[in-house]
């Protein structure tokens, strides 16, 4: 099958860069100004790096991370272990009302974040449960498990089952299948899943700003108040050691599947 | 034959099968489910006036921001559609680096929006790039268009992945026969991509109308005052009113307002297997 | 070795298999054999373990296993998609029952060398399934079936998607395994060529249903019931009433074909099968032929080895017949077709 070559006229080429400018240029706005030598976000002249000394010796700041971090972390992998038990009963079972338990399940996609993170912070302070670490730990692991499940569920849809058959006749326990045969080739979807899901940890705000407390707080959340107070280059620096941290998860779950 | 049988009384039922599905459903009833539940009884105001909360959630300030919201969707929408067709068709038909064109175009996905919405202000700022060459921001900023603008780069890439993948799913032989029976490119394109293509149209619609209803950053940090949507007006009553009955008055009204428009549309087309194929 | 009593198998209202018993003698190689939807495939599961039944009972060496799971039965399945781990290489795969059973690491090697030399793949045991053509996967299939020494080997049409060459090597390789080894086997297939050249016995199936249960030749000239009679093999039927016994004459329209069968009683309704290799095509009739029918050919078929052909009688009926290599009739000839009573097969 031939592929046609490619005829540009110039409408498409302005608005293909249109386009993507809008895609990008917010990114690299950010990165470029963390550069600047002026005490606001401009189009540097030079590199200046005092932003990120400033960064640097920010302890707070280093808190932040590591809160943003391991929230992230833990999260995206309750979010994968529940969400492999549930895309099992889902691909390989039948059940009543299948179809709206499946929504049920992409809630937290469905509904905004906003209506998510009040519902969790009103639910937790009435049971007694502190915010911080708990209720982002917990806010989080709801908020991501969509993902992890959506993944999950659709690696498992495409294993073929009779590979468990040839497992359990040759003498292996359903759970001995499960580890020798399924998991191993689901492998790469579940760190898949883990990782698209510390990606939308680590970057979420707007459920977030309800779950943190005075002493764990993530990243976006400190930004986002760092922008409310004013715009100095130290955010933008930030910012742009979240962007390398997110691309270079984001390739990473690329490359893996 | 054996398997076009249904699998109900294979081997592996003999397992309680309905232990893996509790799990899941379980996790989510009890941390989202429940929350939600008591949120929804919390809206209804069992001293006094049972709907107290709806009437004030439906009066002025806050019934012009759920019109808004649904405006800014149904605004922001078309106009994502529109941009995702052409980067889909772009990458597909007018560029040899497919993998980069969309890898470009999903690598915004990782980054953070609050990020993204920070260089949007930061490049439409007074001492930013656009001011400095064209002395004006068009407008773009702290305006109901900065809001629209700042959804459109933020959803974009759902936009694309659906419909990508159903324009790239369209067989080839059929846009040839369509070409060598005379039909310019355009043509070939109103009468065979899209229509073939609705199924990603439709996913990748339904997707960032539900994202630009709800969202919250692009109108907080673009958008000017007479800009708010329903989510801001939860955070606000939330946070700066202390009314958590107010705040889920509105969220039971953003919530139903969604459910109905699913519901609707799900008489015109199987959501539940849209879903299961995203 | 193998008891399998009054199987039933129902899904919801479908009845896939309906009242199945058969027995296999210890080494036997015996095949169900059936068209699409017979219970056969679902008859093999159930004996893996892989299908509940819904009634019936199945003996494996005297040991009730119907109620046992997969893996605590001692078999082995070779499925129709061969079903190697991707993630696995050969060796790997060949191991699978050994290493789940806990043998040792020994044992464990040396069989999988000795079965994967069993079916000549030894050189490929650190290859990728994916790497292997259609035979070779399924010849890796088979030795892993084998490796733990099942009490039983079950195969589920191991040969469908082969083409028509490798089809038949594949076959006689398992023959030639199952007589090395000398495992009782199950072979399942739709393909009666395959049964009859493999079996030692066939349980032919039909809609759940045994129908027969002989050896091969038997089944072919000696069928029990007409679904037998008319699914192996080709034959031309003669339908009608007995009209007298001795000599035994069946009342065809206005043809009497003469037979021979002593259960054959005066007024009873019965149809004759005659096989094509029983039917001699000839323009130089024998005049004291019982059966002698002059008709026309329709269809001459030349298969190197033999012609197949198609004569068309007087009231319509066609006959199939075989001449052997190349015949002095063509199309359009009219001719006489004989058979001898005795082949007759009558039901």
């Amino acid at each position: 099958m031939t592929r046609p070559t490619p005829r540009i006229g110039h409408a498409t080429v302005v608005l293909a860069t249109v386009v993507y400018g809008i895609l990008l240029i917010p990114i690299l706005m950010v990165i470029a100004t963390s550069f600047t030598a002026q005490p606001f976000p401009t189009l540097p002249k030079t590199i200046d790096l005092q932003w990120y000394g400033e960064l640097m010796s920010d302890g707070q700041i280093h808190g932040t991370l590591i809160t943003s971090f391991i929230v992230a972390l833990v999260s995206s992998i309750i979010a994968a272990a529940i969400g492999i038990v549930s895309a099992f009963g889902f691909v390989r079972y039948e059940f009543p009302y299948k179809q709206t338990i499946s929504t049920a399940m992409l809630l937290p996609l469905i509904i905004s974040p906003i209506i998510t993170g009040v519902a969790i912070l009103q639910f937790t302070s009435r049971v007694g449960i502190n915010t911080g670490y708990p209720t982002l730990i917990l806010g989080h692991s709801v908020l991501v498990f969509p993902y992890a499940f959506l993944i999950i569920r659709s690696a498992l849809s495409s294993f073929d089952s009779t590979l468990e058959d040839a497992s359990v006749v040759m003498g292996a326990t359903p759970a001995a299948s499960f580890v020798n045969v399924t998991l191993p080739m689901i492998a790469p979807a579940v760190f898949s899943a883990v990782l698209v899901s510390f990606l939308v940890s680590f970057g979420e705000f707007t459920a977030t700003q309800f779950l943190v407390s005075a002493d764990a707080t993530t990243v976006p959340v400190i930004i986002y108040t760092m922008m409310r107070t004013g715009v100095t280059p130290t955010i933008t620096a930030l910012a742009t050691v979240l962007v390398v941290i997110m691309t270079l998860v984001g390739v990473i779950s690329e490359a893996v599947n | 034959m054996f398997r076009s049988v249904p699998v109900v009384d294979t081997f592996r039922d003999r397992l309680p099968a309905t232990i893996h599905v509790l799990f899941g459903i379980g996790f989510i009833a009890l941390f989202l489910l429940l929350p939600i539940a008591l949120l929804v009884i919390n809206s209804l105001n069992f001293g006094g006036e049972l709907l107290e909360n709806y009437r004030i959630a439906l009066s002025d300030v806050y019934l012009r921001a759920i019109f808004n919201s649904l405006f800014i969707a149904a605004v922001t929408t078309p106009i994502l559609l529109l941009l995702a067709f052409f980067v889909s068709y772009f990458i597909i038909f007018q560029t040899e680096r497919t993998r980069l064109m969309l890898g470009l175009v999903l690598l915004p996905m990782w980054i953070a929006y609050i990020i993204r919405y920070l260089g949007i202000q930061l490049f439409l700022y007074p001492n930013g790039p656009v001011v400095s060459v064209f002395d004006t921001n068009f407008g773009l900023l702290f305006s109901t268009a900065g809001v629209v603008l700042g959804l459109v780069s933020g959803f974009l890439p759902f936009a694309v992945l659906p419909i990508y993948n159903s324009l790239s799913g369209v067989d080839r032989d059929l846009i040839d026969a369509s070409s060598v029976m005379g039909a310019t490119r355009l043509s070939t394109i109103r009468h065979v991509m899209v229509p073939l293509s609705i199924p990603g149209f439709v996913t990748a619609g339904l997707l960032v109308f539900i994202l630009s209803a709800g969202a919250f950053l692009a109108p907080d940090i673009l958008g000017g005052p007479s800009d708010l949507m329903i989510a801001n007006m939860i955070e606000r009553s939330y946070s700066e009113i202390f009314d958590i009955n107010l705040a889920a008055a509105l969220a039971v009204i953003y919530t139903g307002i969604l459910l109905t428009l699913l519901v609707a549309f799900n008489s015109y087309l199987n959501i539940g297997e849209v879903l299961s194929d995203v | 070795m193998l008891e399998v009593q009054n199987l039933r198998k129902e899904y919801g209202d479908l009845v896939a298999v309906d009242d199945i018993s058969f027995e296999l003698e210890s080494g036997e190689f015996a095949t169900l054999l059936g068209p699409s939807g017979c219970g056969k495939s679902t008859t093999l599961h159930s004996i893996a373990g892989l299908v509940e039944p819904t009634g019936g009972n199945m003996l494996l060496d005297g040991v009730d296993v119907t109620n046992k799971p997969p893996y605590e039965r001692n078999v082995g399945l070779v499925f129709q998609s061969k079903a190697l781990f991707p993630h696995m290489t050969v060796a790997e795969n060949v191991s699978y029952g050994l290493r789940m059973n806990g043998f040792d690491e020994e044992t464990i090697e040396r069989r999988v060398s000795e079965y994967l030399e069993l079916v000549e793949m030894e050189t490929h045991a650190t290859h990728q399934p994916d790497e292997l053509s259609g035979g070779q996967q399924q010849r890796v299939s088979l030795a892993r079936a084998l490796a733990y020494e099942p009490e039983i080997l079950l195969l589920d049409e191991p040969l469908t998607g082969l083409d028509r060459v490798l089809r038949e090597r594949m076959r006689n390789e398992i023959i030639k395994i199952h007589d090395a080894v000398d495992v009782t086997t199950l072979y399942v297939t739709h393909d009666q060529q395959e049964a009859l050249a493999m079996s030692d016995r066939v349980i032919v199936l039909s809609d759940g249903r045994v129908q027969q249960i002989a050896e091969p030749e038997k089944l072919y000239h000696r069928p029990e019931n007409p679904f037998v009679a008319e699914f192996i093999g080709k034959s031309t039927q003669f339908s009608g009433s007995i009209e007298s016994t001795d000599p035994t004459l069946l009342q065809n329209g206005a043809r009497t074909v003469h037979v021979e069968s002593p259960e054959a009683t005066q007024g009873t309704e019965h149809t004759a099968y005659v096989r094509p290799e029983s039917i001699e095509v000839t323009t130089e009739p024998d005049e004291t032929a019982p059966n002698s029918f002059s008709g026309t050919v329709v269809h001459s078929e030349y298969l190197g080895n033999r012609t197949e052909m198609e004569v068309e009688l007087s009231d319509g009926t066609v006959v199939d017949a075989v001449a052997d290599a190349v015949p002095d009739v063509t199309n359009g000839d009219r001719v006489t077709v004989q058979f001898e009573p005795s082949e007759v097969i009558v039901l």
